[in-house]
């Protein structure tokens, strides 16, 4: 069995275990993060991409809301190439109460949350597509926070540090070394070979995952997966962050970003985070509610939707823990269950998934005795030292000043052919879904329809797979797809849908593909 | 002015059914709200491909096909007429060359590398036919939509009775300027340039083996029908075909703009951009429909109508967020609902056969869809194409098969009711 050394391992390639590999390595600790699957596939790839004003939580969690003006600010700086500044609006429509508008105002003041009130009809100026009946309308800094960019922002800003990053790796034993977590046996998904890694503070950042990894060190911890559903549907219906102004509830965010927008979402407790089903009541809620903030919404397209799982922590381990806050739970295990070299980080958000990080770094750093002072919040992360915001329109106004001198692989996203083959070469990854995630590759309205069969193609070529790999990733990306759109097929989708059975079963026969 | 019939839609089915009827004298017009399917798949004509398996002779599968699915739109017609419809496609349009029949089908590749069976394909496809093996070259150009490797691997895999197939590819560099991405269409176009040709015969010429066949991706010229595939052969002195690739489909284009000039020709009119959104109806009968032309909805009468306005994928047959289902134009009844109300309740696994695939228009043996009851609804309205309910045609591969044979039968049976 293959082995490493390292001083710190974190399990968990999502927001949090990207910003703590990340803190850890600039504070110049040798660190690996090995993840599952692909960074990112979790809770992090599977939320609205609201960059939070603090605004949502100004009423009900004021602790939470002043963690979010500050890390709003701070990823402002240092991740602004993952953010579209689109602003948000909170609004009181003829179904929330126009009072609560004062306790919202009220609460932003007292958490620091930057808010204005402007006149509604200021407002459906901004935003024509509102419901008219809007009666009052609040401005905060909500943006549009791009997950995956940010999470390989700060894997590459790790990698840039020294830090080893292993996707496609399954963490299946914890060693315990008398009261000491002293590493981990890892098992490479991809070459079924494992790998040995030592490591003297092992952090289980594993958000909803992360009982299942608590238990190998034979510690409980008890998180309970939060399903929560999304939709995403085609074409900017907004450009500003739309919330309801009312305590938070299901369906009352609406996120514009890149070429969507996405309404969410639902909480509701679950037995098991990777046994998620969209059921057609939650989509129908999804569907309603944003009738309340864009009329017509039932008549727009519907590309996809899926479900996240929330890492919540139950209360009376709230009051066991270290507790930082009441968004997420820091558990140490030397003081918790007395085993040494042992971190558990869960619950929170992405918005403050570097607080979070930071945080648990000087857990470690504590264990290990050493003290070095966090830096992620000064340094801009790779991409980002310009300190630009991205906007929906960078691809295009890329690809414009030499017209048709590049294939457009993706016609829907915009991707060229240097740029798919270059991730290609980068990745090395035999799976479509993880193109998806890097490039947004067939994230458009025809989800794949045209470009899936090129992709595969070039992937066939550029990796020099044989037949049955290239097949395989093919078939699989049509299988991830259909679970994303057959519980929304409707209207102009299910022609497409239609449309794409013609293309791939009609006229290239995927279902006939060689064993 | 009256019309004697109106078809809605402009596919296969539509301007078979006009272009018959013109041809009998008829004042026909075709009515669509866009280019119908004709861009988005290869000009084949496939009847049946697929039934239990890959089928060889859909004459000889036909009996127990119907057997087994009273409700498909083959159920209705039978094999005569068929046959009939294939006969006269095949005659009306010589400029294809178009080969086959009933009796077996061709076995083409698709541009994945797997087999596809056809029963009448053109002349520039059927030297890529299978099932006597043989040895192949797939040629790319740098085309974004056609990946000859890959497909050559894939072909070298998949299992043929009774005959192997070697394939391989050779990639070209053709001259395309300072434009990358050149399209199927934009190709086509290229390959009418003799230059452009010139330099892929040079390219091509000493790469080839003695006993290969050429497959190109279909993109060898869109006007002057099979001139460029003419020209290859004789130049590469090999048997050349053209594989069907992604929409836009250049062989689909060639077929509807001949359909479209014949249409013309015989005396038809054709109205794209018109989408019919409603219907005059009385005493049993439709008196006129209502297309949303120009800006404001415009009658035109008919003694006859024919609703060729296509499936899901076409927008003949809508479905809303309620999952309320609803044949667009004349609100007519539909067969292979699914059995809840709501949303279909689709199945998770892509390729498994899903609950809405049959939906469509049910009919009785003349075409004409019929209500709850079994009767007609009305006395002159017929249905033809991807509108009728019971097939699932890209899984059964006779897409245009079917579309050929309903858009001739539901012509035959407004010329037998004339008459």
């Amino acid at each position: 069995m293959a082995s490493l050394e390292t001083e710190v391992l974190v399990i968990g390639g999502g927001s949090t275990g990207a910003g703590v590999v990340r803190d850890a390595a600039m504070r110049g600790l040798k660190t690996v993060l090995v993840e599952r699957r692909d960074l990112a596939d979790g809770t992090t790839g599977r939320y609205h991409g609201l960059l939070h004003s603090g605004g949502r939580y100004a009423v009900k969690d004021q602790e939470a809301a002043r963690e979010c003006v500050v890390e709003n600010a701070i990823l402002r700086r240092i991740a602004s190439d993952c953010i579209e500044d689109t602003g948000g609006l909170f609004v009181c429509t003829p179904w929330d109460d126009a009072a609560f508008g004062d306790d919202f105002v009220e609460g932003c003041r007292a958490t620091g949350v930057p808010v204005e009130e402007i006149a509604a009809a200021e407002a459906r100026r901004r935003e024509p597509r509102l419901h008219p009946e809007i009666s009052r309308a609040f401005t905060v800094p909500d943006a549009a926070l791009d997950p995956w960019k940010l999470v390989w922002s700060c894997a590459r800003s790790a990698q840039e540090h020294g830090a080893q990053i292993l996707l496609y790796h399954r963490v299946v034993e914890l060693e315990r070394n008398g009261q000491r977590v002293s590493g981990a046996v890892v098992h490479n998904e991809l070459t079924g070979e494992e790998v040995q890694i030592h490591a003297d503070v092992v952090v289980n950042a594993a958000g909803a995952w992360a009982p299942e990894i608590a238990q190998l060190a034979g510690c409980r911890v008890a998180v309970v997966p939060g399903k929560g559903i999304m939709i995403a549907m085609n074409h900017r219906l907004v450009h500003t962050v739309l919330n309801r102004c009312k305590l938070p509830a299901d369906g009352d965010i609406l996120v514009p970003i890149r070429t969507v927008c996405i309404i969410g979402t639902t909480d509701m407790r679950v037995v098991h985070p990777d046994e998620l089903e969209v059921t057609q009541p939650e989509v129908d809620q999804m569907l309603d509610e944003g009738e309340k903030l864009v009329p017509g919404f039932r008549e727009s397209r519907a590309l996809r939707v899926w479900i996240g799982a929330r890492p919540l922590f139950s209360p009376e381990e709230v009051a066991e823990t270290r507790e930082v806050s009441r968004s997420h739970a820091l558990l140490d295990h030397r003081e918790r269950d007395g085993v040494e070299g042992f971190v558990t980080i869960t619950g929170g958000k992405t918005t403050t998934f570097r607080l979070m990080a930071e945080a648990t770094v000087d857990a470690v750093c504590a264990q290990l005795g050493v003290e070095r002072p966090c830096r992620t919040h000064e340094e801009p992360m790779p991409g980002s030292e310009g300190g630009h915001f991205y906007e929906l329109g960078s691809r295009l106004r890329a690809l414009e000043p030499v017209p048709e001198s590049e294939q457009i692989i993706c016609e829907c996203e915009l991707i060229t052919r240097r740029r798919l083959e270059d991730a290609m070469a980068r990745r090395r990854t035999a799976n479509l879904d993880d193109l998806r995630r890097t490039l947004r590759l067939g994230m458009g309205p025809c989800q794949g329809g045209f470009c899936i069969y090129r992709a595969t193609g070039i992937l066939h070529a550029v990796e020099q797979l044989d037949h049955r790999a290239a097949n395989a990733a093919l078939l699989s990306f049509l299988q991830e797809r259909w679970k994303g759109v057959h519980p929304i097929l409707y209207g102009d989708q299910l022609r497409q849908a239609r449309l794409d059975d013609w293309i791939f079963q009609g006229l290239l026969g995927v279902q006939h593909l060689p064993a | 002015m009256t019309h004697d019939t109106i078809v809605i839609g402009a596919g296969l089915a539509g301007l078979t059914a006009g272009l018959r009827l013109a041809d009998e004298g008829q004042r026909v017009l075709v009515i669509a709200e866009g280019i119908g399917s004709t861009h988005l798949a290869p000009a084949t004509i496939d009847v049946l491909g697929f039934y239990d398996g890959e089928v060889e002779s859909p004459a000889e599968a036909f009996p127990r096909f119907a057997d087994a699915h009273p409700a498909h739109p083959y159920a209705r017609l039978s094999a005569e007429l068929i046959a009939a419809s294939i006969e006269w496609f095949k005659a009306r349009f010589p400029v294809f060359g178009y080969r086959g029949g009933l009796d077996k089908n061709f076995l083409l590749p698709t541009a994945l590398g797997t087999a596809k069976p056809s029963s009448v394909v053109p002349e520039t496809m059927a030297q890529g036919d299978l099932s006597a093996g043989g040895r192949f070259v797939f040629v790319g150009l740098g085309l974004k939509d056609f990946y000859p490797a890959y497909l050559a691997e894939n072909l070298g895999h998949v299992a043929l009775a009774g005959s192997t197939v070697s394939a391989r590819a050779a990639e070209l560099a053709p001259p395309l300027g300072a434009e990358a991405d050149v399209g199927s269409l934009g190709f086509a176009r290229r390959f009418e340039q003799r230059a452009f040709r010139e330099a892929v015969v040079r390219e091509l010429a000493s790469r080839v083996e003695p006993d290969e066949r050429v497959g190109f991706p279909s993109v060898l010229g869109v006007r002057n029908v099979g001139e460029v595939w003419r020209e290859l052969e004789a130049r590469l002195e090999r048997p050349v075909f053209e594989v069907a690739t992604l929409p836009p489909s250049v062989t689909g284009i060639r077929l509807f703009e001949a359909m479209t000039a014949a249409l013309r020709q015989a005396g038809g009119r054709i109205a794209i951009g018109s989408p019919v959104v409603g219907a005059e109806t009385g005493n049993g009968r439709v008196e006129g429909v209502v297309a949303q032309a120009a800006a404001r909805p415009t009658p035109y009468r008919a003694r006859s109508f024919v609703l060729a306005s296509g499936g899901v994928a076409a927008g003949g047959i809508h479905v809303d967020s309620y999952g309320k289902i609803r044949e667009a134009v004349f609100d007519l009844a539909l067969a292979g609902l699914p059995a809840a109300n709501g949303r279909p309740p689709f199945l998770p696994t892509y390729l498994e056969e899903q609950p809405l695939d049959r939906v469509g228009v049910p009919v009785d043996d003349r075409l004409r869809p019929v209500g709850a009851d079994g009767r007609p609804r009305y006395e002159n309205l017929y249905a033809a194409g991807a509108t009728l309910a019971g097939a699932v045609p890209w899984q059964e591969a006779s897409g245009n098969g079917l579309s050929l044979a309903t858009g001739y039968a539901a012509a035959a049976a407004i010329l037998e009711r004339a008459s």
